[in-house]
């Protein structure tokens, strides 16, 4: 900043002087252009020649869109020659000059830019675009010459496209220094290549990649190991093949929540993110029977056909045993659906009442098919409970129990 | 007569420097202080003069401390770096400090070799120790070194009115003043005050034959006449204490500090915190607790009768919260703002003179003659040998304490974190570190990144962290519910700091940064797992800063230097001929009032065996209290107890150890148990309080109830369980519980998952990122949104959907708006929201308005911990409207979704179930996210919770939710007109990505409940992966 005020205190100086110098000697001389060519290329030497009868110098103003200037002439056989300087001529544009002291010599002149393009300026977004030839990527290119001006008007862009099979070509102009191209998907997905050329100069390589919409109704399927509540194996819930309206499998990792509505109407959930199109969700075996109905959503786009399956009841009794005075209470042998003993991990629940009020809940595990309760005497002191127990939906209730 | 060189001292200086000089290599990098010095010195080192440093607390002044001894260190760090500069400056306080002594002996006892003696005991007073080697306060010990520097040269001016002498000891004065400010205003009330006393004292001496004929009337008369000297040294010091720190003046009365105290140990009641009382008390004063009455005896003698009242005052303070004395003297905002341990500092330095006196006299003075005289030498020499024994073992075990009770966690490597934060522009962000200590300065030192924490926290400037009891954000698991508050804010709207990156060294603070919305980056080579958050700005070039006038910089950056230069010069000439004995000097006034040590007083020696035989009898006492509380097996209380702080401490060979040994239970099959719990409460929290109530039964076997408090980073849990101890050979042992038998279907599982990593296309260079990096932001709809009034708290809540092909982090921003549209709170979702969603996911949310926790400092901070502690933001207006701003980015981590709910039961008050874990990582921390719904089955509220078990592949896990009391609840708006996703309005996204969407379409599935207020539930689960496979 502080330079270029000094700049313009400067060449005010030397305007006010050479206006006062120039009044003087300025009366019948009349310094005239003898370059009669106005447009140039960027980057060549411009040479700005004017008749003179004079010894005198007058300098010349000129500006473009970038700066401005005041350039001293040389003095030779021929007239006064001002050299345009690099950072006016390197850029595209008209320059307008002017002699200092001869204000009614003055004129302008095009720069315009070089006819071969050096590189491609790029843009290309969003990166990704949903199939269904709704939504489109734009491809912006602005061509430049090697001095960083844009091309002129009009300038022929062609961009190619290839899609799966297909390879396009299409012919884009730039306006106001770019050319721009918006690329619709199709119903298909899939990856975009994009390229572009310009005065025979080509771009890189650029990627698109078409994704699928959103899904449309699928089905549901159920596998399992058996068909026994047995609280142990689980249940493996798929959905078929996930596809948007178009056919196309949608992307992995889409989400599918499934709501499992059980015999008594609570709703328990699983979910599973697809792989190939495929979801696929695991459901613990309940431990008593049961009857679920199954469906399956991507919510608020798609949603399943809705299946049952039932579970059927393993522990048809359960014996309990009492010892130790009552105070060890043995549960068991809880045995599967081939006789076996269950595998272990099956929950045994005690209830311990006193009268009508519930004083304590115990879980247990099973143990190779037995769970054995202990009522320690420092809990419970001396007198009469109530005991329930409850395992695989069998409730057991044993009243005036003494400890 | 020419005087011979003092043995005592060159032993002192020599064995000091050797002894101290080792040692600071292995002891001053784990102090508390030191490596925050080294940041201080660091700045100075990169902008001397200008005090601004933007590194900490979103930029603060370093005119906040006095600046000489970082300066100096930042000098001398242009040398050989900055440990090297801070070593060198340890080296110097050492020797400063026991010529101090020395000198300052020497002034009290005008006694050659008692100074002598006291030079050598400084060396090793467990008190000096202590500062240096686990405090690191070298500032504190060089003031406190060059302030007794100074006492001789004061009461030569005052004594003989050389104005030498009174630019001298000003001039020690300034170089106090620039290395430390407290002690010189201290100082001058406890030191300088009590000299002055004694001048006048002796002034009067000199007027009658002895001491005992000094009246008040002739004391008041040389006070008078020694007035004008008095008043001129005062008014002088005054204007050097203000002027050469002029700026920190400035700025301390242009920034009070509001703040609210800060809990220090050395405000505790040392008899209730005994560990407080170790370190503040017993430590400091170690063997002169012994010598007490003979230094109370000595010092109320009448020439020391000011020191002796200064060394009372001094003793009470530093006394802290076990007597209510020093808040009353102090008043409550000095003893809230203070560390009280300096007291006991500076006491213990003003016992020296005397502790030297008494070692003199007891070796080879009249103490000798008296107690060989009637007890005979061999019990002089048992006696010297226990005094020595005592002494010498204070101070291996000061020295010890850091080694076995480290205050800071293990030395970490910093260089990772550096070039990691070199890297890729890291350093564009702010960061936090958590769990490192203080050696948070030590990275700050070293990187240009600059951090929202800071170590120094008298220059706090945020609310957040002025308005909370805490030090540091990087230590808030050991300051409760403010600490983990503070942290929650901070990480739940990173984005107002700029803050992207944390380096944790701490497991604790996993899941909060987890369920805050922070993913796991990777693990450094140095263990420091970085966590990142998405979405977070850069830090703007250009920064706020308090700009302060250059006159006050320059000032700043030359007048504590010109203070040494100054004192160096004028104090120099003495020095030369004090310690090279190269002319025969005028003996110095003070030498002229000598002690005699002619006859040791029976009755003081007599007080003194009683004193050390009650000190015996509570020494013998504590430590038999000590064994009751740690033995054990002791009690069944004590058995409970130990087992629950070795569980809590991860110490489980001394768990196991307290485990029945009948029930034949091997310690491989125990800790096998142990290492198949996880989740909340057995991985990340801490024991925070444990009550038991014992049933007892028979002698030998007793049931207990054990009430346990743990603090978690998520919330604080209460737990009782039923506990059954046994006494076997008189030692009570633990039964041991059942475990869980659930054994899983499959042996071996396959499970397919879709895993995602963003690589950019970025060459390698340093360049800016190109834009063909950048990735589209996942394209996010919000489903439904409201502003609801709960109560009298108000939250924006709502159901988010991922629409696009990849999976996406989800940053969602409310702010509120009164009828006029003025802003009135903004907040982003913390907990109740799942921050990773797959494509097509929805998930509910809420948006919370946290205003600053007890931001009027008038509201009490309640004493317990609960971390999920919630203040509203208080209103002044009426929200009505709001803003909701949605980001998503694309996520690539914590996108486990194999949990699924197997079992329900719905009762009036609670929802019991089981939540399934099918997929083939351990879920660490289970949440589920409840969304209430009315009977239209429109959206009323969220709510949720953190399980507290961990959940194993394919194992089920009980849970119970307690369902929300009946409140009420009004729904304010329910407008969608103001919802922008990625800064583009909601409605258009939703048209055109999902035109046809089916409104309500999981309706149907909807849990019926029943409740005054809701009508239906909808249950999500959320996972929390502690360690992925």
């Amino acid at each position: 900043m502080k330079y270029k005020k000094i700049h313009i205190l400067i060449c005010i100086g030397i305007l006010i002087s050479t206006v006062t110098i120039g009044q003087h000697k300025n009366q019948g001389d009349r310094i005239t252009l003898v370059t009669t060519q106005t447009e140039f290329e960027v980057g060549s030497t411009v040479l700005l020649q004017f008749s003179s009868s004079d010894t005198e110098l007058p300098l010349l103003y000129c500006s473009n869109s970038y700066g401005s200037t005041v350039i001293t002439p040389v003095l030779e056989d021929l007239g006064l020659y001002y050299e345009i300087p690099e950072f006016i001529t390197n850029k595209k544009g008209i320059v307008h000059w002017k002699l200092i002291g001869h204000e009614s010599t003055l004129g302008m002149f095009t720069m315009h830019p070089q006819e071969r393009v050096t590189s491609m300026e790029t843009y290309i977004g969003p990166p990704t675009i949903e199939a269904g030839a709704i939504d489109y990527t734009m491809l912006v290119v602005i061509p430049t010459d090697a001095l960083d001006n844009p091309m002129p008007e009009n300038t022929s862009v062609m961009v190619n496209h290839r899609f799966l099979e297909t390879q396009k070509r299409d012919e884009v102009v730039t306006n106001k220094i770019i050319a721009y191209k918006n690329i619709t998907s199709e119903t298909k997905s899939g990856r975009l290549f994009i390229s572009s050329e310009c005065l025979e100069t080509n771009s890189k390589e650029y990627t698109v990649d078409v994704l699928p919409a959103i899904p449309t109704d699928f089905t549901i399927s159920v596998d399992r190991p058996h068909e026994y509540a047995d609280g142990n194996q689980i249940t493996s819930l798929y959905t078929s093949i996930l596809r948007d309206q178009y056919g196309n499998e949608v992307s992995d990792g889409t989400f599918v929540t499934f709501f499992i509505t059980n015999k008594e109407g609570n709703i328990l959930k699983t979910s599973g993110t697809t792989v190939q199109g495929i979801a696929t969700a695991t459901m613990i075996h309940p431990d008593q029977e049961e009857a679920w109905s199954i469906k399956a959503y991507v919510q608020g786009m798609a949603e399943s056909n809705r299946m049952t399956i039932a579970y059927q009841q393993v522990i048809k009794d359960v014996e309990i045993a009492f010892a130790k005075a009552n105070r060890e209470i043995k549960v068991g042998p809880l045995k599967s659906f081939m006789n076996q003993m269950i595998p272990d991990g099956f929950h045994v629940v005690l209830e311990i009442y006193k009268g009508d009020t519930l004083l304590n809940t115990e879980t247990k595990t099973s143990k190779g098919g037995y769970v054995s309760f202990m009522l320690k005497e420092e809990m419970y002191i001396s007198g009469t409970y109530t005991i329930k127990i409850k395992t695989a939906g069998i409730e057991k209730s044993f009243k005036n129990i003494k400890l | 007569m020419k005087e011979s060189t003092n043995k005592h001292l060159i032993i002192a200086l020599l064995v000091g420097v050797a002894f101290h000089g080792t040692s600071i290599f292995f002891t001053l990098e784990t102090t508390y202080d030191a490596l925050i010095h080294l940041f201080f010195a660091d700045h100075y080192a990169n902008s001397w003069f200008e005090p601004w440093n933007y590194k900490w607390y979103t930029g603060f002044t370093v005119t906040s401390y006095p600046p000489l001894v970082h300066q100096s260190i930042g000098v001398l760090s242009l040398i050989g770096g900055l440990k090297f500069g801070l070593f060198t400056v340890a080296l110097l306080s050492i020797v400063l400090f026991i010529t101090g002594v020395y000198r300052f002996s020497l002034l009290i006892s005008a006694n050659r070799t008692v100074a002598g003696y006291a030079a050598i005991l400084a060396v090793f007073s467990s008190s000096f120790v202590e500062t240096l080697h686990i405090f690191g306060q070298l500032p504190s010990i060089i003031g406190i070194s060059i302030l007794m520097h100074a006492l001789p040269e004061i009461y030569l001016w005052l004594k003989t009115g050389k104005y030498r002498y009174l630019f001298t000891s000003l001039s020690l004065i300034a170089v106090t003043v620039t290395s430390h400010h407290v002690t010189p205003i201290f100082g001058m009330v406890f030191f300088i005050f009590p000299l002055i006393g004694m001048v006048i004292m002796d002034v009067s001496r000199e007027h009658v034959s002895s001491m005992k004929e000094i009246t008040f009337k002739i004391f008041l008369r040389s006070f008078l006449r020694l007035l004008k000297r008095i008043v001129g040294f005062g008014v002088s010091s005054l204007v050097i204490i203000i002027g050469c720190i002029l700026p920190y003046w400035i700025n301390s009365k242009n920034n009070p500090i509001t703040q609210v105290p800060i809990p220090h140990g050395s405000r505790d009641n040392f008899l209730e915190i005994t560990s407080s009382g170790l370190v503040f008390f017993l430590i400091p004063w170690g063997l002169l607790l012994v010598l007490l009455p003979y230094l109370f005896y000595r010092y109320y003698s009448k020439r020391y009768l000011f020191f002796g009242l200064s060394f009372t005052i001094l003793f009470i303070l530093g006394t802290g919260g076990t007597t209510p004395i020093p808040r009353m003297v102090l008043g409550e905002t000095a003893f809230n703002i203070l560390t009280l341990d300096r007291f006991t500092l500076w006491a213990s330095i003003m016992a020296l003179p005397l502790f030297g006196e008494f070692v003199y006299r007891f070796s080879e003075g009249d103490l000798k003659q008296r107690i060989q005289g009637r007890f005979g030498s061999v019990y002089h020499r048992i006696i010297g040998g226990v005094l020595a024994g005592l002494f010498i073992f204070m101070t291996v075990f000061t020295m010890s304490l850091g080694y076995f009770r480290p205050s800071q966690p293990q030395k970490i490597k910093m260089l990772p974190i550096v070039n990691f934060l070199n890297q890729d522009d890291h350093d564009q962000w702010r960061f936090l570190t958590l769990g490192f200590g203080d050696q948070m300065a030590w990275l700050s030192a070293q990187t240009n990144a600059l951090s929202v924490d800071g170590n120094y926290h008298s220059a706090r400037r945020l609310p957040e962290l002025t308005t909370r009891p805490i030090e540091r954000l990087e230590n808030s698991k050991y300051k409760g519910v403010a600490g983990i508050g503070s942290l929650q804010q901070f990480l739940t709207t990173p984005e107002k700091y700029n803050l992207k990156y944390i380096f944790s060294n701490d497991k604790f603070y996993d899941p909060v940064l987890y369920f805050c919305g922070w993913q796991r980056l990777r693990q450094l080579e140095n263990g420091i797992m970085v966590w990142e958050r998405l979405n977070v700005p850069p830090v703007p070039a250009i920064l706020p800063k308090d700009e302060i006038p250059k006159w006050q910089k320059i000032l700043w950056g030359t007048i504590p230097f010109l203070t040494v230069i100054i004192a160096f010069m004028l104090n120099i000439q003495m020095l030369w001929i004090r310690s090279l004995k190269t002319k025969i000097k005028a003996t110095p006034a003070y030498l002229e009032f000598k002690n005699t040590y002619s006859s040791f007083s029976k009755n003081l020696l007599k007080v003194t065996h009683i004193w050390s035989v009650i000190l015996g009898g509570i020494v013998c006492y504590g430590l038999y209290v000590f064994y009751l509380k740690n033995d054990t097996q002791r009690t069944p209380e004590n058995a409970i107890i130990a087992y629950y702080d070795a569980l809590d401490f991860k110490e489980f060979e001394k768990a196991y150890a307290l485990v029945d040994p009948e029930k034949e239970l091997s310690i491989a099959q125990y800790m096998l148990e142990i290492s198949v719990t996880d989740g909340l409460l057995s991985s990340y929290a801490k024991l925070d309080n444990i009550t038991t109530v014992i049933t007892k039964n028979s002698d030998s076997l007793v049931t207990a109830k054990v009430s346990t408090d743990w603090i978690t980073p998520l919330e604080k849990i209460h737990k009782e369980a039923y506990r059954t101890v046994v006494k076997r050979n008189g030692k009570w042992f633990l039964q041991h519980d059942d475990l869980d038998t659930d054994i899983p279907p499959d042996q071996l599982y396959a499970s397919n998952t879709t895993k995602y990593f963003n690589q950019g296309r970025r060459r390698v260079t340093t360049e800016q990122t190109h834009h063909e990096d950048v990735l589209k932001q996942p394209v996010l709809e919000v489903l439904s949104a409201k502003l609801v009034q709960y109560n009298t708290h108000y939250a924006i809540i709502g159901e988010v959907q991922n629409l696009e092909n990849v999976p996406a982090d989800i940053v969602l921003k409310g702010t509120l708006y009164n009828d006029a549209n003025k802003e009135l709170a903004t907040y982003n979702a913390k907990d109740h929201v799942k921050h990773k969603l797959m494509p097509k996911e929805v998930s509910s949310f809420r948006i919370d308005f946290e205003g600053i926790a007890w931001s009027k400092t008038k509201d009490s901070i309640p004493k317990a911990f609960n971390p999920d502690e919630f203040t509203p933001v208080e209103f002044e207006e009426q929200p009505t409207k709001f803003n909701l701003q949605v980001a998503g980015n694309v996520a690539g981590s914590d996108l486990y979704k194999d949990a699924s709910l197997s079992a329900i039961q719905i009762d009036s008050d609670k929802i019991t179930g089981t939540v399934f874990n099918g997929g083939v990582e351990e879920i660490t921390i289970p949440q589920l996210l409840v969304t209430y719904y009315d009977e239209e089955k429109t959206l009323l509220w969220v709510d949720h919770l953190f399980i507290k078990e961990g959940i194993r592949q394919q194992r089920q896990q009980v849970f119970e939710y307690p369902m929300l009391k009946e409140a009420s609840i009004t729904v304010v708006n329910d407008s969608m007109e103001y919802i922008f996703v990625n800064g583009l309005p909601n409605e258009g996204i939703s048209n055109k990505i999902v035109p046809d969407r089916i409104q309500n379409h999981t309706a149907t599935e909807l849990q019926k409940i029943v409740h005054p207020n809701y009508e239906y539930i909808k249950i999500e689960m959320n996972s929390y992966i502690g360690n992925p496979n």
